[in-house]
């Protein structure tokens, strides 16, 4: 397999409504600030792989045939995935298999969603015509007339969670959502920076058990890419590029009550492991500098500590109390403010992410830089009862890192090491 | 500018089903505001498909349910599973399955609460999601159970299932409510 650098990124601003920019004009702004980063043209890009959720959000099908149109990439080869929540992250594993298999050398990731043009009416508010439009991801005959929503598909396991293990516990989460808030006052493109408490968090209105208003990440509108590229070109490009040195991606049973365990995020625990394994990690709570995982509620942050082995089965609520993974902990989880923080414009959200490691293994990412960032976790989930991850690691390989426990094996990218 | 402005909000709520009094409340900033030539414009809409859908090989579940108040699941032939929501085949085995009758008592495995709900649900919250483990069957269903207190719910509650009284053959014919209140 053929080494993937990132060499170009580029993300608009995440925000509750683009009232005036269309989804293609919004994929147009982020492809073009992609390219700029990137110093290439739209001559140089071999081909396009989007990133776009929900057909009913965008009032579109296939939206990525008239989005390649609008960017002038006519001709090239081009793909949408479509994987719920976890779009954007399974986008990017699509464009790293096309540059690790050696079809092309320049791959666009562009991820967009126009998440508010659906409106209720009723309420004079987009958000519950928005949970409809999601809640036809929901199996038609026997889960969407059963009024579930998103956050209800998150709750289901999260409090099979809490039934086995006691955690984690309203106040954990309620400091994953502070410190979520909290970490995109360091991000330009956020959508929700705010400076809470554990009370106010506690104290906001119950959207779904256990879930208060500030336990939720908000719809967001936005666009992010990212331009991935095969490691003769990435070296040509820049002098400090991001490798993806491991990828991982898993679909659990969508009729979560086949499944064998509730309590974990078996997608994320698969999709972690095969990442863990191809980029050489062993011991992720140690090797791991950073993480963004996908925080759409802050109790399947905690869970997903779990599933990525950073802790024990139970343990996840532990990290944020001992504050292990704020940005003063030795493993800050989401610097960019996460889904709660950043927003979740659903298939720019992963993208977005990847491209948040990515500087951050460059040394680019100003405020909210973690010190000597060098190797990172990408989470990207979706699907019904969190069915679907795409996991990443993302890191910088100029030097020997410098935390001990990394050091036993040299490692190189794309090596899958059993 | 909007000219006939009575005949455009008539042909909106036409359009998108909506009553007028809700359309002109939304537009309300085009229709009597002054926005400049360039000010983004947003207009109503809506995506509207009929069905007339099959539920195929699991058609005699719907039909039981509608028709004898009865719930089925579906016996894999080699392993044994019995499944539900039913299925015509296992995805273990890759074998056929034959239809049982299920009881009509379950309990809770896990749950939610749901308060802020979809355009679909406005007006029924707080509710209960659970996914439920009918006695018979191996697999987890969801539904809803009705309960006086929604805060009772908890995982473990013994349940018993209810009927609709004019079912439709879908998931609403039947729900569960806690074993003690079923009589
Ligand atoms: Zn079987």
């Amino acid at each position: 397999m053929n080494k993937v650098g990132i060499v170009g990124i580029g993300t608009t601003q995440f925000k509750a409504r683009w009232i005036d920019k269309t989804y293609y004009e919004l994929a147009y702004d982020a492809a073009k600030l992609a390219l700029e980063d990137a110093g290439i043209g739209k001559k140089d890009v071999g081909g396009v792989v989007y990133g776009i959720y929900n057909e009913f959000f965008e009032r579109q099908f296939m939206p990525d045939v008239y989005i390649h149109n609008y960017i002038g990439m006519g001709g090239k080869p081009s793909v949408r995935v479509a994987t719920g929540g976890a779009t954007g992250g399974a986008a990017v594993f699509v464009a790293w298999s096309w540059i690790a298999a050696g079809l092309y050398d320049t791959v666009m990731v562009l991820g967009v969603e126009k998440a508010t043009d659906n409106y209720n009416y009723t309420v004079g508010h987009p958000t519950p015509e928005t949970l409809k439009a999601i809640l036809f991801s929901g199996d038609m005959t026997f889960e969407n007339p059963m009024g579930l929503t998103a956050a209800a598909s998150y709750a289901l396991p999260l409090i099979a969670h809490i039934n086995k293990y006691g955690t984690p516990t309203e106040r954990q989460m309620a400091m994953v959502s502070v410190k979520n808030h909290k970490n995109a006052m360091n991000n330009p493109i956020a959508q929700s920076p705010k400076l809470l408490t554990v009370d106010d968090v506690l104290n906001s209105k119950m959207i779904t058990y256990p879930f208060k208003f500030y336990d939720n990440c908000l719809y967001s509108e936005g666009a992010s890419a990212i331009i991935l590229a095969s490691e003769d070109k990435a070296k040509a490009l820049t002098d400090n590029p991001a490798w993806i040195s491991g990828v991982g991606l898993s679909l659990d049973k969508a009729f979560a009550g086949e499944r064998d365990d509730m309590t974990i995020f078996t997608s994320s625990q698969y999709a972690g492991r095969d990442a863990y394994a191809m980029a050489g990690i062993k011991h992720p709570r140690t090797e791991l500098d950073f993480a963004e995982l996908h925080d759409a509620f802050t109790g399947a942050e905690i869970l997903s500590y779990e599933a990525f082995n950073l802790c024990g089965p139970g343990g996840g609520g532990a990290l944020i109390e001992d504050g292990v993974v704020e940005m003063t902990g030795d493993l800050p989880v989401s610097p960019s403010g996460g889904l709660i923080g950043c927003g979740h414009a659903v298939g720019a959200t992963g993208v977005m992410q990847t491209g948040e490691a990515a500087l951050q293994v460059q040394g680019r990412a100003d405020k909210r830089q973690v010190k000597n960032a060098r190797v990172g976790l990408v989470q990207s989930i979706g699907g019904p009862a969190t069915a679907w991850t795409a996991a990443m690691i993302i890191e910088r390989i100029d030097t020997v890192k410098a935390k001990p426990a990394a050091q036993k094996k040299a490692r190189r990218p794309g090596t899958r090491r059993t | 500018m909007i000219q006939n402005k009575e005949q455009w909000l008539e042909e909106a709520s036409r359009k998108i089903k909506v009553p007028k009094e809700l359309i002109a409340r939304a537009f309300h900033e085009e229709l009597e505001g002054n926005p400049a030539i360039d000010a983004p414009l947003e207009v109503p809409d809506i995506m509207d498909i009929t069905y007339k859908y099959t539920y195929g090989g699991i058609s005699r579940f719907f039909r039981e349910l509608r028709d004898n108040q009865q719930l089925y699941g579906t016996k894999c032939t080699t392993c044994g599973t019995v499944w539900l929501p039913p299925r015509i085949n296992c995805n273990e085995c890759y074998a056929p399955t034959t239809w049982v009758k299920l009881g009509d008592t379950a309990r809770i495995v896990t749950y939610t609460i749901v308060y802020y709900a979809t355009s679909v649900f406005y007006g029924k919250t707080p509710y209960v999601c659970a996914f439920v483990k009918v006695d018979g069957a191996d697999t987890l269903i969801m539904q809803n159970v009705f309960l006086k207190d929604v805060r009772q719910a908890k995982v473990g509650m013994k349940l018993k299932i209810q009927f609709k009284e004019n079912r439709n053959g879908d998931m609403g014919d039947f729900w569960f409510v806690p074993a003690q209140e079923a009589l």
